[in-house]
């Protein structure tokens, strides 16, 4: 079930890029709270603090008691936006929730009894086509991850969401097919490749050839 | 080695690389991956090279994706020559990317045989570039 951690965070005032810059430069990341009854509020959060939270499994899956300004609203996050290079966080939004908000949240996938599967033990490769499976439920019971036994799967099966059993009250948002989350594939074997492949050198440089001589001419 | 099928044109613009990656900047197919932090070209040759230390060095198990692809012509004169008479002729073909782009993407190894396979990988290539793993999976 969901987890609750605290996170401390001051109001902001003003918006746009030029004061959610200016709210970087003091070492804090800009925030939106939206959803339930309240108005959209906008917040900053210290950048050492979130990073913290960030690096801890299952951030989206968090419920966080968010203090602002002394007053705790109970708070889900819904989107991170990373710098592409350093993956810093520029913004993150956060959903107003209470226990019993229904909402639809990514939950993370985890593969357990790997060394149990006689196809991985074989050399078979653990395919994930999902690392998240996107799941409709209460606020207050997200589970922490789903959970794949993959004891017995040979190469060529597939484990679809069937197969996983989900808490009472945690259904799958694509409820209407049992889709695929991981399957065995046969170990690639590596060809190597020819050493050279001069044929096709070869033609481009006898076109230039061509080429060159009738701008001479 | 990577290259095109086929080209509307044999040669093009050497171009520059200004700015940052505005897409494949985080995490698809795989559970780690090589994240660029400078810009460059990559030839064909350098991708292969890479790939190669990756898979050799994850022992065949688990898998790679390759984020980037070789599709622009590069082209050279050939030692020696005067300069004029026309453009050199296409030699390779090498990948434009920006900083942020992930290159490679590996999957179904612990997170230390990835490490090690991708920074060898990055020994190979004309420019820095960082580990990343997703979001939530710790140092």
């Amino acid at each position: 079930m969901a987890e609750t951690h605290g996170l401390a965070a001051t109001k902001r005032s003003g918006s746009g890029t030029g004061a959610a810059r200016a709210v970087r430069r003091e070492g804090r990341v800009p925030a939106i709270i939206y959803g339930g009854d309240g108005e959209a509020e906008s917040i900053a959060i210290e950048a050492r603090l979130l990073e913290r939270e960030l690096r801890k499994p299952s951030f989206f899956g968090t419920l966080l008691d968010m203090e602002i300004d002394g007053t705790k609203t109970r708070v889900l996050p819904r989107d991170v936006q990373q710098h592409p290079v350093t993956d810093f966080p520029l913004h993150v939004d956060f959903l107003r929730v209470t226990e019993n908000t229904r909402i639809n949240v990514d939950v993370a996938v985890h593969f357990i009894n790997e060394e149990e599967s006689p196809g991985l033990t074989k050399g078979g490769v653990l395919n994930v086509v999902r690392f998240e499976v996107e799941v409709f439920c209460r606020a207050g019971s997200i589970p922490e991850s789903l959970i794949v036994d993959l004891t017995g799967t040979e190469v060529g099966d597939s484990i679809h969401i069937s197969a996983v059993s989900l808490p009472d009250g945690v259904r799958p948002v694509e409820g209407d097919r049992d889709f695929t989350i991981a399957t065995i594939a046969a170990p690639t074997i590596e060809v190597e490749p020819e050493p050279e492949d001069e044929g096709a050198e070869g033609e481009g440089e006898e076109g230039e050839g061509e080429e060159d001589g009738g701008a001479e001419e | 080695m990577l290259q095109p099928k086929r080209t509307r044109y044999r040669k093009q613009f050497k171009g520059r690389i200004h700015g940052l990656a505005k897409g494949g900047t985080t995490l698809t197919f795989g559970a780690y991956g090589l994240k660029a932090v400078s810009p460059n070209r990559i030839s064909a040759r350098q991708i292969e090279a890479a790939r190669r230390t990756i898979t050799r060095h994850m022992k065949r198990a688990g898998r790679v994706w390759i984020r980037i692809f070789p599709d622009v012509p590069i082209s050279q004169k050939p030692a020696e020559i005067r300069m004029g008479k026309g453009k050199g002729t296409p030699e390779f073909w090498a990948a434009r990317v920006k900083p942020g782009r992930i290159m490679f993407e590996v999957d179904g190894v612990p997170r230390d045989v990835a490490r090690q396979a991708l920074e060898l990988a990055a020994a190979k290539l004309p420019i820095e570039t960082r580990f990343v793993a997703r979001l939530g999976d710790e140092d």
